[in-house]
């Protein structure tokens, strides 16, 4: 794919001694947004946290605009254009909204940029960010991200139990950070609403792509989405492993997204902290 | 009377400035550092080995407290380096191992209680001023001059300046700090070295007062703890003044007949009674402290 802003190539992630990501390349191209769907434990949030060096890769290469980074600390590489924003909301709660934009401005990014993005943020920019609600605080980390003038941003699970409208109101925020020329990968648990904003996705199933290409076809598509994120028949599942069986429950939910989505989040305006992402099996590895 | 105020408050301005340091490292690095004051110690003797092979106590100074701050950023790289992702228990166990090496060294260098007494210079004895029939050294102004200033200056460079900032970002989300392209590492190990230079400068001001023997200085690490306790291990202010309270508390304790000989366990039973007023509040509290 010509013009990728973030290559990945055959990259594998273990978290302490336990392989989690395997084998994983993946192309991220300017002014789109890439998603990356899968099943609760599947590796998303592993992948993305390698990425931005939190763990490291134990093999395999990532290439940020052409410079191979994966020996970088996150910080530098941060500094070299990769914003992420990371699942549970990480907004500095003891700064102000204004502090928190203030500690990673750098090169082109400025105040008035992020402001003009969320004028809800500009009307609380003395306020600590740990008194705002879910969804603002969702702002200011995406504003945090903006204002480092990224070149890739990251994004894992930012409607994490927040509101349906509060989901598209970011969701609209990412569609004009790609605007203004920034590449986005995105997970995003509400498949659906991903799938009409993204570009191209690549499916994890157990640390491994098991599907990529252009979001079309995905979309729609409920049936062949359920068998990306739990293999093939249904009916093979009980053979290849008890768990399989639990978790083979739950995609009809997550699967379902949009029209689910409504119902299971709280009514819009106010947002609790608690997420409420539904079920979340675990065990796909241990 | 005011005797015992006056001396009161010259331990009370060290108390603080003993507090203040832990306090700083707990806040920025979150390390509980047990090895503050011998790292300071030793500062301090490379400072009074100089001056007494003759050079200017000014110049000794600068080279001590620059050696202050070489041992504690040392001591800090290898915190972050090797124990970065470990918790505060290990760190701080660590540090016991740091200081309990340092005190080994420094006795075998420095000599004991009796043998290694050093004549540090007291350049501060001289009196500042006479309140009635009392004499006030200007090491208690200076003492607490330099609390106050450390107390002020802290507050204005986290809360005004971008590298206070990101320190604040870097102690309330290490990980997070360096996501958003703060250089944790490198802003840590300066927070070390910064707090290793102090500690040197407060243990070179305590020493003259202490008979300056390596044992007893390093040791002071014990009422640093105390003092920091009293601040909660965050509220500079509150350590401040916990500082300047204990020592007036031990200073009115000496000059009372009848408990003079039990003073030594004043502060044990200040931190006591203050611990107990605290923990009413925990219930709310513990949900946002760490
Ligand atoms: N520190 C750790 N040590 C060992 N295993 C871990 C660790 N952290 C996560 N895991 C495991 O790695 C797997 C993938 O986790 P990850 O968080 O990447 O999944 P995810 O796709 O982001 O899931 P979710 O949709 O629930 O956020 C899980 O099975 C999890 O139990
Ligand atoms: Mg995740």
């Amino acid at each position: 794919m010509p013009g990728e802003i973030l290559r990945l190539s055959d990259v594998s992630i273990s978290r302490g001694e336990v392989p989690i990501v395997h084998d994983v390349s993946l192309d991220v191209v300017p002014g789109a947004v890439t998603l990356i769907l899968g099943a609760n434990g599947a590796g998303k949030t592993t992948l993305m946290d390698g990425i931005a060096g939190l763990v490291r890769n134990t093999s395999g290469t990532i290439h940020l605009d052409g410079v191979a980074i994966d020996k970088f600390p996150t910080y530098r590489r941060a500094q070299a254009g990769l914003g992420y924003v990371e699942q549970s909301r990480t907004a500095f709660r003891t700064l102000t909204v204004e502090q928190n934009l203030l500690v990673s401005q750098a090169g082109d990014g400025d105040l008035d940029m992020v402001y003009g993005l969320f004028p809800e943020l500009e009307k609380r920019r003395h306020l600590q960010a740990g008194h705002l609600s879910g969804g603002e605080q969702q702002m200011v980390v995406l504003g945090r991200a903006l204002i480092s003038d990224p070149k890739v941003v990251l994004i894992d699970e930012m409607s994490l139990g927040l509101a349906p409208v509060i989901v598209s109101r970011l969701m609209k925020a990412v569609t004009d950070l790609v605007g203004l020329g920034i590449a986005v990968l995105l997970i995003e648990q509400f498949a659906h609403l991903a799938l009409e904003v993204g570009t191209n996705v690549y499916v994890l199933r157990k640390g491994r792509v098991v599907f990529s290409g252009p979001c079309e076809e995905l979309r729609g598509a409920d049936q062949r989405l359920h068998e990306l994120y739990f293999g093939a028949a249904p009916t093979a599942a009980p053979t290849t492993a008890p768990v399989a069986a639990s978790t083979a429950a739950t995609p009809a939910a997550s699967a379902a997204a949009p029209a689910a989505a409504p119902t299971v989040a709280p009514a819009a305006g106010t947002t609790p902290a608690a997420p409420t992402g539904g079920p979340e099996p675990e065990g796909e590895t241990r | 009377m005011l005797n015992s105020v006056i001396a009161g408050l010259t331990s009370g301005g060290v108390y603080a400035l003993l507090g203040l340091c832990v306090v700083l490292t707990y806040r920025l690095v979150a390390v509980v550092n047990f090895a503050m004051a011998a790292v300071g110690s030793m500062g301090a003797f490379v400072m009074v080995s100089l001056t007494d092979t003759g050079l200017n106590a000014w110049l000794a100074l600068l080279v001590g407290a620059v050696a202050g701050a070489a041992l504690a950023a040392l001591l800090g790289a290898v915190l972050v380096r090797w124990f970065g992702e470990h918790d505060e228990r290990t760190k701080a166990a660590v540090t016991v191992g740091v200081y309990v090496a340092l005190m080994a060294i420094g006795l075998r260098l420095f000599g004991n209680t009796t043998s290694g007494a050093r004549r540090f210079p007291a350049p501060f004895d001289a009196p500042a001023f006479t309140v009635g029939s009392v004499v006030v050294p200007q090491s208690v102004l200076v003492s607490l001059a330099f609390a106050v200033l450390i107390t002020v200056g802290v507050g204005l460079l986290l809360g005004r300046t971008r590298v206070g900032l990101r320190l604040q970002a870097l102690s309330e989300r290490p990980s997070t700090a360096q996501v958003v392209g703060i250089p944790a590492p490198r802003l840590a190990v300066a927070v070390w070295a910064a707090i290793g230079a102090i500690s040197t400068l407060v243990i070179v001001l305590v020493a003259p007062r202490l008979g300056g023997d390596f044992s007893t200085l390093g040791k002071l690490i014990n009422t640093a703890l105390a003092v920091a306790m009293l601040g909660a291990f965050r509220s500079l202010p509150l350590t401040l003044a916990g500082g300047v309270i204990l020592g007036l508390l031990e200073g009115l304790s000496a000059s009372l007949e009848a408990i003079q000989q039990y003073r030594g366990i004043v502060p044990f039973l200040v931190i006591l009674v203050l611990l107990w007023w605290r923990s009413r509040g925990e219930v709310w509290d513990t949900a946002h402290s760490r």
